[in-house]
C-alpha cells in the first residue's frame, strides 16, 4: 500500500509539471509571443480552459503530502520556508491576473494583470526551480538554486512555447492578422492564399497543416516529459525517505477507501478537458471568461 | 508580538478571509446551479440570463476562494509542522480527501463549466455545475471534520508520542461535526440568499429596466435566505449539547464570548426580519420600494455573523491546537523566526487583502451594471465569412 500511494505521489507531482507546467510556461512568455493586446488576449483564451484543470494537481500534491507522509509535510515545507512564500505569492498573482484581467475595461487594465500573469508565472517556475534543488541538496538553500531556478525556468518556457504552437498552430499574432484579412475584402490575391493556408492550418483542412498538428502534440508530449523531468529524477532519489516517512497502514487504508474510488472520475475529468479545449480554430469565436 | 503571536495573527486573518469568500461561494453554487436547471428543462430566455449574471458573481468571488485556499493548505506545513508531527496520521486524512476527492474534482468540472459554454451539450454543462456543487459540499464536509477533530481528537489513541486512527468511523461522526456542518451550510445558504437579495432590491431600487429578472431574483433571495437562516439558527442552538459536553468553558475567554454573543444577535435579527417581515409579503416586496434600502442594509450581516462565528469556534479551543492534546504553542513550526511570519504575514496579508477589495469592487462593479454587462457564456461570434475565397 505505501508503495502505491508513492506511485500516486510521484504521478500527481509529474502531472502537475507536465501539464501545469505548460500553463507556467506560456505565462511566462505571454508578452514575448503576444506582442499586442490581442495576441494576449488569444493567448490567454487559448490557454485559460486548461489552468484550473492544472493547477489542482499541485493541490493534490500537497494534499497527498499532508495525508500520505505526514511526518515529511512540516519539514519539507519549514524547510524551504521562503521558497514557499515566493511560490504561493507568485501563484496568487498569476490567477489573479488571469480571473481579473476580463472583469473591467480599458486597455491598461488589461495589459496591467497581464504582466502580473508574466510576473506570477516567472515566479512560480523560479521558485520551483529552486525548491527542486534545494530538495535535492538536502533542504538547504544554496547558490546552486539559483542555477536550478535558471534551468527549470528554461524548460517550462520551452514546454510553454511548444504548448502554445499546439493551441494556435498560426501564431498568436498570425492568426489575429489572418483573421482580420479575411474580414477585411481588399486584400491581394497572394495574401488570400497566404492568410488560407494558414487559415486552413488552423482549422486542420489541410492535409499537410493536419500532419502539423499531429506534429504539434508529439513535441508537446516531448516536452512535458523534458519539463516533468526534474521532479521526476528528485522523486527517484528520494524515494527511500518518502518510504519511511509514510502514514500508518490504517490512515492509507482509510484513504485508499475514499480516494481510490474516485481516481476515474479525476483522470476523465482531466482527459474531458483536453479533449473538449484542445486546439480548433471554432474556439475563436467563443468569447473567453479570461 | 511574539512569534506565536504572529503565527496565529497570519492564520487568523488568512482564515478568515478564506471562510468570507467561501460562505459566499457555497451559498450562490446551488442556486446558480438550480437556475439553470430551469433554463434547460423550462427553456426560459430569463433562467438563462439569471444563470449567467448570477454564475458571474459567484465565480469572481470564487477566485478569492481559490487564493486564499492555497496560503491556508500550505500554511499548516509552514508555521505548524508540530501538528502534522503530532496529528498528522489522523488530521492528515481528511484534508488529504478533501483535496483528491472533492477539490480537483471541483475545480476541473468548474473549469469545464466556465469555458464549455456553448462547446458541450447542454445537459452535460448542467451536470458540470451540479458536480462542482455537490463536490463543493463535499468539500465542506471533510474541512469540517478535519476542524471537528481539532475540536474533539475523537477516533484517535496515542501511540509512541503521536495520535493515531484507531476509529475512522468516529471521525466521521464526531458530534462537534454532526451539528457543525448544517449549521454551516444554512449559514452559507443565508450568506447567497442575501447577496442575490440585495442586489435584487438595489436593481428595483434603482427602477431598472429588468423588472422580471430581479423580481424573480429577490423572491429567490428570500427564500433560500429563509431556509439558511432557519438551518443556521436551528443547528447553532443545537451545537450547544456537544460544546457543553467535550469542551466546557469553549466561551468563557472574552473572544470567543464576545464573538458568539453578537453572531447570536445577528442571527435573531436576520431571523426576525427574513422570515417574519420579508417571507409574509414576498409578493409584494418587489415593488415595494421604500423597503429596499432596508434588503439592502442587511446583505454585510450574514458575513459578519459567519466571521464571529469562526472567531467564537476557533479562539474557545485556545490555548489547544487539538483540544486537551497539543498546544498551539507546541504546534509551532520549532525554528520560526520573527523574520520568517512576518515576512509571510505582510505578503500574505498584503496581496490577498489587496486582492479582497478589488474583488468586492468587481462585484459591486457588475451588480450596479447588470445582466447586460454578464460576459459568462455570452453568444458565440458568427463564423467568419471566407471573402477572399469569393473575391477571387
Amino acid at each position: 500500500m505505501d508503495i502505491l500511494w508513492t506511485v500516486l505521489f510521484a504521478v500527481l507531482l509529474i502531472g502537475y509539471f507536465a501539464l501545469e507546467g505548460a500553463n507556467i510556461g506560456l505565462g511566462m512568455l505571454l508578452p514575448a509571443l503576444g506582442r499586442t493586446q490581442e495576441g494576449r488576449d488569444r493567448i490567454v483564451a487559448a490557454m485559460a480552459p486548461f489552468v484550473l484543470a492544472g493547477e489542482v494537481w499541485l493541490v493534490a500534491v500537497a494534499g497527498t503530502l499532508f495525508g500520505v507522509y505526514p511526518q515529511a509535510e512540516g519539514e519539507v515545507l519549514f524547510g524551504l520556508y521562503p521558497l514557499v512564500v515566493c511560490l504561493l505569492v507568485s501563484w496568487i498573482v498569476r490567477d489573479a491576473g488571469l480571473w481579473f484581467r476580463r472583469r473591467a475595461d480599458g486597455p491598461a487594465w488589461r495589459a496591467g494583470w497581464d504582466r502580473m500573469i508574466c510576473l506570477g508565472s516567472w515566479g512560480l517556475a523560479l521558485s520551483w526551480g529552486a525548491a527542486l534543488t534545494a530538495l535535492a541538496t538536502g533542504l538547504s538553500i544554496t547558490p546552486a538554486a539559483l542555477a536550478g531556478a535558471a534551468a527549470l525556468a528554461a524548460l517550462l518556457a520551452f514546454h510553454g512555447r511548444a504548448f502554445a504552437s499546439w493551441l494556435l498552430p498560426g501564431g498568436a499574432a498570425g492568426t489575429v492578422a489572418t483573421g482580420t484579412t479575411t474580414v477585411a475584402t481588399g486584400t491581394t490575391e497572394a495574401a488570400g492564399e497566404l492568410s488560407g493556408a494558414v487559415l486552413g492550418g488552423a482549422a486542420g483542412r489541410l492535409p499537410g497543416p493536419a500532419a502539423g498538428a499531429g506534429r504539434g502534440a508529439a513535441a508537446l508530449a516531448g516536452t512535458a516529459c523534458l519539463a516533468a523531468a526534474p521532479a521526476a529524477a528528485l522523486l527517484a532519489g528520494t524515494a527511500p525517505w518518502l518510504l519511511e516517512h509514510t502514514a500508518p497502514a490504517d490512515t492509507l487504508n482509510v484513504l485508499s477507501l475514499m480516494i481510490l474510488p474516485c481516481a476515474p472520475l479525476m483522470a476523465g475529468a482531466q482527459v474531458w478537458v483536453w479533449r473538449t479545449f484542445g486546439p480548433r480554430r471554432a474556439a475563436d469565436r467563443f468569447p473567453s471568461f479570461f | 508580538m511574539d512569534v506565536l503571536d504572529l503565527a496565529r495573527a497570519q492564520f487568523a486573518v488568512t482564515g478568515s478571509l478564506h471562510f468570507l469568500f467561501v460562505v459566499l461561494t457555497l451559498g450562490l453554487a446551488p442556486l446558480v446551479a438550480v437556475m439553470q436547471t430551469l433554463w434547460t428543462f423550462g427553456g426560459k430566455p430569463v433562467h438563462e440570463r439569471m444563470t449567467r449574471f448570477w454564475g458571474q458573481i459567484y465565480l469572481i468571488n470564487y477566485a478569492l476562494g481559490i487564493v486564499t485556499g492555497l496560503v491556508m493548505e500550505f500554511q499548516f506545513g509552514l508555521s505548524w509542522s508540530g501538528l502534522s508531527h503530532y496529528a498528522g496520521d489522523v488530521f492528515g486524512a481528511p484534508l488529504a480527501i478533501e483535496t483528491l476527492v472533492a477539490f480537483f474534482l471541483e475545480s476541473t468540472f468548474l473549469g469545464l463549466w466556465i469555458f464549455g459554454w456553448h462547446r458541450m451539450p447542454r445537459r452535460l454543462h448542467l451536470a458540470c455545475i451540479w458536480i462542482v456543487t455537490l463536490t463543493a459540499y463535499v468539500s465542506a464536509f471533510w474541512i469540517m471534520a478535519a476542524n471537528a477533530f481539532l475540536q474533539n481528537p475523537a477516533g484517535a489513541v496515542e501511540r509512541g508520542g503521536r495520535l493515531v486512527v484507531e476509529d475512522f468511523g468516529a471521525v466521521l461522526t464526531n458530534p462537534m461535526l454532526a451539528m457543525a456542518l448544517p449549521h454551516v451550510a444554512g449559514a452559507a445558504l443565508l450568506t447567497g440568499g442575501s447577496v442575490i437579495m440585495g442586489a435584487s432590491a438595489y436593481q428595483l431600487f434603482r427602477r431598472t429596466a429588468e423588472q422580471e429578472f430581479f423580481t424573480k431574483s429577490l423572491r429567490l433571495g428570500v427564500s433560500v435566505a429563509s431556509i439558511g437562516v432557519v438551518l443556521a439558527v436551528g443547528f447553532g442552538y443545537a451545537q450547544f449539547g456537544p460544546i457543553g459536553e467535550f469542551q466546557p468553558g469553549k466561551f468563557d475567554s472574552p473572544l470567543a464570548g464576545l464573538g458568539l454573543g453578537f453572531m447570536i444577535l445577528i442571527g435573531y435579527l436576520l431571523q426576525l426580519v427574513v422570515l417574519f417581515v420579508l417571507l409574509p409579503v414576498i409578493r409584494w416586496l418587489p415593488r415595494w420600494r421604500w423597503a429596499h434600502p432596508i434588503v439592502m442594509l442587511m446583505t454585510p450581516l450574514p458575513f459578519l455573523a459567519a466571521i464571529l462565528g469562526w472567531l467564537a469556534r476557533e479562539a474557545g479551543r485556545q490555548p489547544w491546537l487539538v483540544y486537551g492534546r497539543l498546544t498551539v504553542a507546541d504546534a509551532m513550526s520549532p525554528g520560526l523566526t520573527p523574520a520568517m511570519i512576518t515576512t509571510s504575514l505582510v505578503a500574505f496579508t498584503g496581496v490577498l487583502g489587496l486582492l479582497a477589495v478589488v474583488d468586492y469592487l468587481l462585484i459591486a462593479r457588475l451588480v450596479r451594471r447588470g445582466p447586460a454587462a454578464a460576459t459568462l457564456g455570452a453568444a458565440p461570434l458568427p463564423p467568419p465569412e471566407r471573402t477572399p475565397a469569393l473575391s477571387l
